[in-house]
């Protein structure tokens, strides 16, 4: 079905091949999954299958490549539209009208397909997406897992072979995400589709892989093969593999289900983790959020929300898509009018005072970096910051902070032409170099790789140690547990629970990392705190 | 569904409509229907959608009602110095506003304003009450690339003032604040190259979901050829026209250059592979509109026995009265309110 011999591609100036010596064979009706670190070539591999590169990105390609039976570089990605769906990591960029059925049928209307066909294929589609009753919804309307749905909807109504997806669910909470994972099984199980998808969070996708593919940027070609095969040669692992890996389960388990058939064998009395995340451990809050009320035209927001941030803690919010996390954030740092309640930060009302002025108590990392990145080279991003908050320039120290955020060599780049997990970095220095005593963070482990998130997950830790108050939004529950001191968790605009990580992620099944799923009751939550 | 032919003659009746009169009371007249039928079509948004269809509208229609009447007038009193209600005087020696501010020159363009504001509203609805798709299918076969161009256009702008938004928030964060032009740097450049990744990512996206899969290969050279030949008849013949006695011979030319040209975009039309998903039908509420829209002409346009046409002449100067009212125009005009009594009639049904 697909088929790469030797492959090696370079985009334009590149000074090394995006990937190289490519040798991999994916089966009919598998569902196949591309991981690796970011820059490893992973989003060039699925462009390659249907023709995007070299069509749309042009550079040098050397060697076969086979799919369906055609070779996508004569072809061009029009013609291999018929045979390879793709969906994009976000929605939003690939829609072309504003009506959910609109959407779906363009790609048939551009292929001049007949009405009653156009019309039974648009049915279909949205039956099988549960797209229905959303048909003349308008698409700004819709949630994130919605959009994602009408996106799937639009590539599969051209009743393509192939499917392929770049990092669907990164947008995505937990129930949505698993949501969209089910239906992508369903669909290759009824229509023998083959599926490729690239994803960071393997916890969500392995227990459903045939087949595993992994690329490294330092390593020419790639590691195809079983999962349980590949993960024995990767670092790359959810908390279960790792787990399996320190105590030798064999074969690995690739979800919490197959692990636990160890489990009933290994323990017998799990100890519980004595936690002490509860308010009366710290002192004043740093942030204080009382009786908060969110209006947006007639829709209520936000509900009656009480909550603190104490310095020196990592307050985790997680919630459903529009739950109101994103406005909460917003409100604090005073970009989102309040209807009733108050906000103070640092023992002061934030009622009345300008953005900039709130946010040099609070630095906010937006979730997209790049919104903050204008500037020449990093350091001036740095040095704008501090002149727009009319701040010493020899008080503060940004060298010292860029030596802190690991990007003193980057120093003199162009912001926009680092990686993901840089620019974040980047923009994280811009927000702090005026040493506020609190950040808040909306959904910063978007789009990064494992090794991202650890260095992030350090950093916070470091900043908090030192006495700063972290508040962070995420879908990412392992993320969440492994650095959360408090955990709240908010839906249609009320906070549900809020305390102690391990009672609150078993408070519900959604947000509980694999390590609660496996021990119910054990008080751990990251592979590190397991001691059989 | 009412189809999308309807509602633009409906459009062209409320353009005729404000563009005929300068009576006030008329002018209010039209923009209640207009508001009416914008509450029906806001609350089918919400119906459809659950949520207010607000996003897609950065200011509120009354926010530039004000704005449009406010300058209008001002405008005017500034520079017409007609009427004999005197407010007060700017000495003569300022040009252009110098001389007398009047009463009447305020209110005329107020009335200027208000009319603004209503052709305004009136797309404004146009837009509400049709999708992006239904307004490009009417595009002839023929320019279905600009069609599609056009679609991307439009549901490009809303995407890229909610990323406006998004970029002065993440600013403001930073300690940035409005003061001059330089300070619009920090807001254009994260606009400008998102921009262009998202132009870049659509683009992607349409060559994966095969846009002109069909017409990559089917080069339309025949066509450019017979296009440039008609626009060369119609350009001759009008030159004849109108500066030589051949006038009929001119007129020959410009009538087979037009005829060439709708030929030529016919055949191409033709031989552009594509197809419409919803093939729009005439029904009964088209009629009931469509009678609507005749009332309304038939009372501003024909010489109707029973009906006082001087009414629609509201003149201001010299001196401001009361406008005159004839209830049999008032009546005909409610024309206009058709949609909306459509619409209404749909809401509940929905809704029970």
């Amino acid at each position: 079905m697909i088929s790469f011999q030797s492959v090696t591609f370079s985009y334009p100036g590149a000074d090394r091949p995006a990937i190289q010596d490519v040798d991999l064979v994916i089966a009919e009706g598998m569902l196949a999954l591309v991981c690796g670190l970011s820059g490893s070539g992973k989003s060039t591999l699925l462009r390659c299958i249907n023709g995007l590169v070299p069509h749309f990105s042009g550079g040098t390609l050397r060697g076969a490549i086979r799919i369906a039976g055609l070779d996508p570089v004569q072809e061009s990605p029009n013609m291999m539209s018929r045979h390879v769906g793709f969906v994009f990591q976000d929605p939003e960029s690939q829609f072309v009208v504003d009506r959910v059925e609109d959407e779906i049928a363009f790609a048939l209307e551009n292929a001049a397909m007949p009405v009653d066909e156009m019309h039974t294929r648009v049915e279909v589609a949205m039956d099988m997406l549960k797209l229905t009753p959303l048909r003349n919804r308008s698409l700004d309307n819709l949630s994130g897992g919605e959009k994602q749905r009408v996106a799937l909807a639009s590539a599969l109504v051209l009743k393509p072979n192939i499917l392929v997806l770049d990092e669907p669910t990164s947008q995505l909470d937990a129930g949505s995400a698993d949501e969209l994972l089910q239906l992508l099984v369903q669909l290759k199980g009824e229509h023998n589709l083959t599926v490729i998808l690239a994803e960071h969070r393997l916890e969500r996708i392995l227990p459903y892989t045939d087949q595993m593919i992994y690329l490294d940027k330092s390593v020419p070609g790639v590691l195809s093969g079983r999962p349980r095969d590949i993960l024995s040669l990767i670092s790359l692992g959810p908390p279960v593999v790792k787990l399996a890996n320190r105590f030798g389960w064999e074969p690995k388990p690739l979800g919490v289900e197959e692990a636990k058939k160890f489990i009933s064998t290994s323990i017998i009395n799990p100890i519980k983790k004595v936690s002490f995340s509860s308010e009366s451990n710290y002192k004043q809050p740093y942030i204080q959020v009382s009786d908060l009320d969110i209006h947006i035209g007639t829709k209520q927001i936000l509900d009656g929300i009480n909550l603190n941030l104490f310095p020196g803690e990592i307050l985790v919010l997680m919630g459903p898509n529009g739950a109101g996390k994103s406005t909460l954030l917003r409100s604090i740092v005073g970009l989102q009018p309040i209807n009733s309640g108050s906000i103070s930060v640092a023992n002061q009302s934030i009622s009345g005072k300008h953005v900039s002025d709130i946010c040099q108590k609070v630095g906010y990392l937006p979730q997209d970096p790049n919104a903050l990145l204008f500037a020449e080279s990093v350091s001036e991003e740095l040095q704008i910051t501090i002149h727009n908050h009319h701040l010493n320039p020899d008080d503060m120290h940004p060298d010292e902070l860029l030596r802190f955020l690991g990007i003193s060599e980057k120093r003199d780049s162009y912001p926009r032409d680092l990686s993901v997990g840089e620019k974040q970095r980047v923009a994280l220095a811009a927000i702090t170099i005026t040493q506020p005593g609190a950040i808040i963070l909306d959904e910063p482990t978007r789009g990064l790789d494992y090794e991202a998130k650890q260095d992030l997950i350090t950093l916070l830790k470091i900043w908090c140690a030192e006495g700063m108050g972290v508040l962070l939004v995420t879908h990412d529950v392992e993320m969440a547990a492994a650095t959360a001191d408090r955990i709240a968790l908010i839906d249609q605009g009320r906070i549900t629970a809020v305390g102690d990580p391990v009672e609150v992620s078993a408070s519900s099944g959604l947000f509980s990392p694999q390590i609660t799923l496996l021990f119910p009751g054990s008080g751990w939550l990251t592979p590190e705190d397991v001691t059989l | 569904m009412i189809n999308t032919w309807t509602w633009f003659i409906w459009i062209a009746a409320v353009l005729i409509a404000l563009s005929v009169t300068r009576n006030p009371l008329y002018i209010i007249l039209i923009l209640l229907c207009l508001f009416l039928l914008d509450t029906q079509l806001a609350l089918k948004s919400r119906i459809t959608n659950g949520a207010d269809d607000n996003r897609s509208i950065p200011v509120s229609p009354f926010r530039i009602a004000l704005m449009l009447i406010t300058l209008s007038a001002v405008f005017n009193a500034a520079i017409s110095h007609y009427g004999e209600t005197v407010l007060f005087s700017l000495p003569t020696s300022f040009p252009l506003i110098g001389g007398s501010i009047t009463v009447e020159a305020f209110v005329y363009g107020a009335l200027n304003g208000l009319v603004l504001f209503g052709i305004f509203y009136a797309f404004f609805i146009l837009n509400r009450a049709l999708s992006v798709r239904r307004l490009i299918r009417v595009i002839p076969r023929a320019f279905y690339p600009v069609a599609v161009v056009t679609s991307i256009a439009i549901t490009f702008i809303p995407n890229t003032i909610r990323q406006y938004h998004q970029i002065r928030e993440a600013q403001s964060v930073r300690g940035h604040r409005m003061r001059g032009i330089r300070d619009w740097l920090p807001l254009l450049i994260p606009l400008l190259t998102g921009g262009l990744e998202r132009a870049l990512s659509l683009s992607e996206s349409m060559s994966a979901r095969g846009l002109a899969a069909s017409t990559a290969n089917q080069e339309v050279w025949w066509g450019r050829i017979m296009v440039l030949f008609g626009l060369l008849l119609l350009l001759i013949g009008w030159i004849l026209t109108l500066f030589t006695d051949w006038l009929l011979f001119g007129s020959l030319l410009l009538i087979s250059g037009i005829g060439l040209l709708l030929i030529v975009l016919w055949l191409i039309g033709r031989s552009t592979p594509h197809s419409t998903y919803i093939l729009e039908k005439w029904t009964w509420q088209d009629a009931l509109i469509l009678s609507g829209v005749a009332a309304v002409i038939s009372a501003l346009l024909f010489p109707l026995p029973f009906i006082d046409k001087e009414t629609l002449h509201y003149e201001v100067y010299p001196t401001m009265h009361l406008p005159g009212f004839d209830p049999f125009i008032g009546i005909l005009l409610l024309g206009l309110l058709m949609p909306a009594i459509l619409i209404y009639i749909s809401n509940i049904s929905v809704q029970e």
